[in-house]
């Protein structure tokens, strides 16, 4: 799998789950969802979104729905199953442990 | 993936599968919808629409490596690979039937005999004790010096529920007792097989009552009192009908009116792995069910007729159980010196009694189970064998695919999943196979009156065991094929059809295969010769009598509650009255009859005048109590010495006959005649008994027992109230059956009888049949061991002949004589077959071990392998030359031609 340019391995499906946490969307709407709310800075590849979602939808963590779009078109809306709202507090703690320790070694590394 | 998720996945992953088209559609639409999207998105920024299409499908970096990426997230591609490679292998083995149909059978046979020879172990070894967590169960033992698996007293029982701490509970129970039932108050008493237990033995085992109810704690605490019997299943279906109002119906035990209180469920048959119960009452009933004036059951410390099993406490292993059984044991011998001296105890699991304490089952077990591992080898070997020059056939394509792109690994599962298909193939048919072995082996019935059986069938456990088979004969037939197949060199394997070079090194792997086969098919071979030597030779050479024109029956007046005087008055007039009518010419009447399964009498006693070892107080052998006309009536000659005599009375002094081991046991190279033995009689009693006879060495109990102390002692001596009647007749024995029944009727209409046959019926039963059904089955392994060996031996050299034509074509064409070609080809044989043939001969010797254990003896017969090793080189050298020959008629314009 092509991996999500600059972005940390592993943290693609934290992003996804987040999102999805906030409100069900479709595959479309989350890849606008992210520019967005990142401002720009992440940038994911629109292809490595799929892969993405169907894997998270695998492990059991989101599941999806075919609905109406608010301009009458099918699509597949995913929202967060409650072993998804689980995964998503254990990998958000794993986080911000992990930059938190990474921040600290970067302060370090400059004094 | 964790466990907790699977309730998730599994549907999900099953949706992948199921509905792959389905998913297939939706992925589509979805990254569909999202190229619309963006497209749009594009078109609102003005962009053309070619442009913003473009750049649409170029964000996406293609949509059919990201669906392929979709895909592979669903993980279903492993089953969805499988099921391509099935219809892969399916399509070349419908191509090649006979190779097909041959590894087919192959394998049926070795999974066929696994099967068969796995519910007969399953049928006396390994099958748990029918009851819920039947492995927290534990069988308590009392050990002494002579027995290590003995039965408790009452009151030992009474001490280790009250002081131990390891067990939820445990109970007691007694051996299958032979107990007089009618239903009706005027019906005639049958013989029934009853188990005396404690109040909590239903609970202990955690065994519920089909209907009505197991025994309260208050029955089993006033001797005498409670008058209450739980019926088994089998025993309450076929004399009640399964009628399920039968609770509150009374019946009649021994003549005394019980009244039933439940039934056994379905699945609990009892303890044992033999006995089937009809009937459990409670202890207390003891006393007034089995009247005997000599012992007090209740009080009795040294009257050791209780099997003990305990539950263990949550957490407990047995090794602590054991650990405070043997604590609790060395109290008990300290408070009770006169009772418990040298007496210590153990628990084992239920499947560690078996292995221990049926030494001779467990080593027939181990036999047969042996075998059958090592003719499931052989066909597996042969199987991989027929694989691999297949495999190297296939070369060719296996170079293309790798040529190409294919892993390595998704090439051995390609190969894996054909031999997958074959093994599963012949797994059906070996449970078919399977299925005509177990019919087999259930033909056998145990001899007895008692609800006894061997339960042989074609159960879930036998069905898994094959399944087991069946995925171990995949694996170890097709790896190895499969590794070295996929190993090729890649140049040379597209250059030819067959990639064997001129300098390259052979593979060794089917030289190593065919050394394996000879080598376990000697080993068979040995192993089935040795089983019929072994039996013939005890069949032959063991000490008998002479068995034809004998009847025998079996009484216990005390079913009919009579007394001790009045019982050998019975027996007294029962052997006037039977010897007196005609066709009979002599009868006798004694405690067991030769070559009874257990239930010997075990009698303590001390030779006077012998050295006694410091530790122990006395000495132990089997015995029976016999009558003055048994010798007589048998034709067993004695070899010294008298038998009894009727002037041999309870007031005249005592005396016995020993057998010959006895006597050399204790006075070697004595004369055993007139020396005296101090037999234990109970508690505190000794009797100075003098040997007036010796008698030959037999077989007591089993056909293969290894030599043993035995000793007989006179009825008007030592009283006993269940004989067995044995006559003989000048005639056919059976038909004096009418007349054996006439003349007990005329003694007593109520008195039962029961075990009546003939004695030579029984002896080929027992000591004839099941022998016999080890050796069929041992032979039969041997012999496809042998013919698996062949075949495979001959597809190897047919298959290097094949492979060498040229090579030989070249020989010949530049001068090779076909003499000498001939003996080229069969060199390579016939060097396997040699490191085989020694390699074999290790095995052999190694499996007469666990033959002697079966055997009881410690020879090594060197016979066996001076006739199965030449029969083994002339059959292989055949194998052999059956190719070397047609090699040798190559036509070398031909061969060179070849390709």
């Amino acid at each position: 799998m092509s991996k999500p340019s600059g972005l940390v391995q592993g943290t693609l499906d934290l992003l996804l789950l987040k999102i999805l946490a906030l409100e069900p969307l479709h595959g479309w709407a989350i890849s606008q969802r992210l520019k967005s709310v990142s401002g720009e800075v992440l940038q994911v590849s629109e292809g490595s979104l799929y892969p993405a979602l169907h894997k998270l939808e695998q492990e059991g963590w989101i599941t999806a729905e075919w609905k109406q779009t608010e301009n009458n078109r099918r699509a597949k809306f995913y929202s967060l199953t409650n072993i998804g709202r689980k995964q998503l507090e254990s990998e958000a703690a794993n986080w911000e442990r992990l930059s938190a320790a990474i921040s600290m070694v970067v302060q370090l590394s400059e004094a | 993936m964790r466990w907790k998720h699977w309730r998730f996945m599994v549907p999900l992953r099953l949706r992948s599968i199921l509905r792959g088209w389905r998913v297939e559609q939706e992925l589509d639409e979805e990254l569909q919808f999202h190229l619309e999207s963006k497209i749009e998105e594009g078109l609102a920024r003005g962009l053309s629409p070619e442009e913003a299409r473009r750049r649409a499908m170029r964000a996406m970096d293609g949509l059919e490596q990201r669906k392929e990426e979709a895909r592979d997230m669903r993980r279903i591609h492993w089953l969805t690979d499988f099921l391509d490679d099935s219809k892969y292998a399916l399509r070349g083995l419908r191509h090649a039937p006979g190779f097909t149909a041959f590894v087919v059978v192959t394998l049926a046979l070795g999974i066929g005999m696994n099967s068969a020879i796995f519910s007969l172990v399953d049928g006396i070894i390994l099958r748990p004790m029918p009851v819920p967590d039947h492995d927290h169960v534990v069988s308590l033992v009392s050990t002494s010096r002579d027995y290590a698996f003995d039965n408790f007293s009452y009151r030992e029982y009474l001490d280790l529920v009250e002081r131990s701490k390891t067990f939820e509970g445990l109970e007691a129970s007694t051996d299958m007792q032979g107990i007089a039932f009618s239903g009706q108050p005027d019906a005639a008493p049958r013989v029934k097989g009853g188990v005396l237990v404690s109040s909590n033995f239903f609970g202990v085992l955690h065994v519920e009552p089909r209907i009505g109810r197991g025994f309260r704690a208050d029955e089993d605490r006033v001797p005498g009192r409670d008058a209450v019997v739980v019926l088994g299943p089998a025993f309450w279906r076929q004399d009640f009908a399964g009628d399920p109002s039968v609770v509150g119906r009374h019946i009649l035990l021994n003549g005394l009116d019980f009244t039933v209180i439940g039934v056994a469920p379905e699945a609990f048959t009892g303890t044992g792995i033999y006995d089937h119960p009809d009937f459990y009452v409670p202890l207390a009933m003891m006393a007034r069910l089995i009247p005997d004036p000599k012992i007090n059951f209740f009080e009795d410390r040294d009257d050791r007729e209780l099997s003990v099993r305990g539950r263990l406490k949550p957490g407990v292993t047995v090794a602590q159980a054991r650990e405070e059984v043997a604590v609790l044991a060395r109290n008990l011998e300290r408070e009770y010196p006169k009772f418990n001296k040298g007496r210590g105890a153990s628990a084992y699991s239920e499947f560690e009694l078996r292995m221990k304490k049926d030494e001779g089952d467990a080593s027939v077990g181990m036999v047969l189970g042996v075998l059958a591992l090592a003719v499931l080898l052989v066909a597996c070997t042969n199987v991989a064998g027929l694989l691999l020059s297949r495999a190297r056939t296939r070369s060719r394509e296996i170079a293309v695919r790798l040529a190409i792109g294919a892993g390595r690994f998704r090439l051995i599962r390609l190969l894996l999943t054909e031999s997958l298909i074959l093994a599963s193939l012949g797994g059906i048919a070996g449970i078919a196979i399977g299925y005509g072995g177990v019919r087999f082996i259930g033909q056998y019935k145990i001899p007895s009156e008692l609800p006894m059986a061997l339960t042989i069938q074609m159960d879930r456990r036998v069905l898994l065991f094959s399944l087991a088979a069946t995925m171990l004969s995949a694996l170890l037939c097709g790896l190895a094929p499969a590794l070295q197949t996929t190993r090729l060199n890649l140049v040379n394997g597209l250059k030819s059809a067959d990639v064997d070079v001129p300098g390259r090194k052979r593979p060794w792997g089917r030289s190593v295969l065919v050394v394996a086969q000879v080598s376990t098919s000697l080993m068979l071979l040995t192993t089935a010769y040795l089983t019929v030597r072994g039996f013939e030779r005890l069949w032959s050479e063991h000490v008998t009598f002479a068995r034809e024109h004998l009847l025998m029956a079996s009484f216990d007046p005390r079913l009919v509650r009579y007394n001790e005087a009045r019982t050998q008055q019975f027996y007294t007039n029962l052997v006037e009255r039977v010897r007196s009518e005609p066709g009979v010419e002599n009868a006798t009447v004694s405690a067991n009859y030769p070559m009874q399964e257990g239930g010997f009498d075990y009698v303590q006693f001390v030779p006077t005048g012998f050295p006694m070892p410091k530790d122990r107080e006395s000495f132990g052998a089997i015995g029976d109590t016999v009558d003055d006309n048994y010798f007589q009536t048998l034709k067993l000659p004695l070899l010294r010495g008298r038998g009894f005599r009727s002037t041999d009375t309870s007031n005249s002094p005592r005396v016995a006959v020993v057998n010959e081991h006895f006597a050399s046991h204790y006075w070697p190279g004595l004369d055993v005649l007139g020396k005296h033995i101090s037999v234990v009689d109970g508690k505190e009693k000794r009797s100075d008994v003098e040997i007036v006879g010796v008698a030959p060495t037999m077989k007591y109990q089993w056909i293969a027992e290894p030599p043993t102390d035995f000793l007989y002692l006179p009825r008007a001596q030592r009283p006993v109230s269940q004989m067995t009647l044995m006559f003989r007749s000048s005639g056919d024995p059976a038909q004096l059956a009418g007349m054996l029944r006439d003349a007990v009727r005329k003694l007593d209409p109520n008195q039962p009888m029961f075990n009546v046959r003939t004695y030579e019926d029984y002896y080929r039963n027992r000591e004839v049949e099941a022998p016999r059904m080890i050796i069929d089955l041992v032979s039969a392994m041997g012999l496809v061991g042998l013919a698996l060996a062949i075949a495979g031996l001959y597809g190897l050299i047919a298959y290097n002949v094949n492979r060498r034509t040229r090579e030989i074509g070249i020989r010949m064409a530049i001068g090779a004589g076909r003499w000498e070609v001939l003996r080229m080809v069969m060199k390579q044989g016939m060097v396997l077959v040699g490191i085989g043939t020694v390699l074999g001969i290790a095995m052999g010797l190694a499996a007469e071990q666990l033959l002697n254990k079966m055997f009881a003896t410690s020879r090594v017969d060197l016979v066996a392998y001076a006739v199965v090793v030449p029969l083994l080189l002339l059959v292989t050298m055949l194998a052999a030359y059956v190719p070397a020959r047609r090699a040798s008629r190559i036509e070398p314009t031909r061969a060179l031609r070849y390709e």
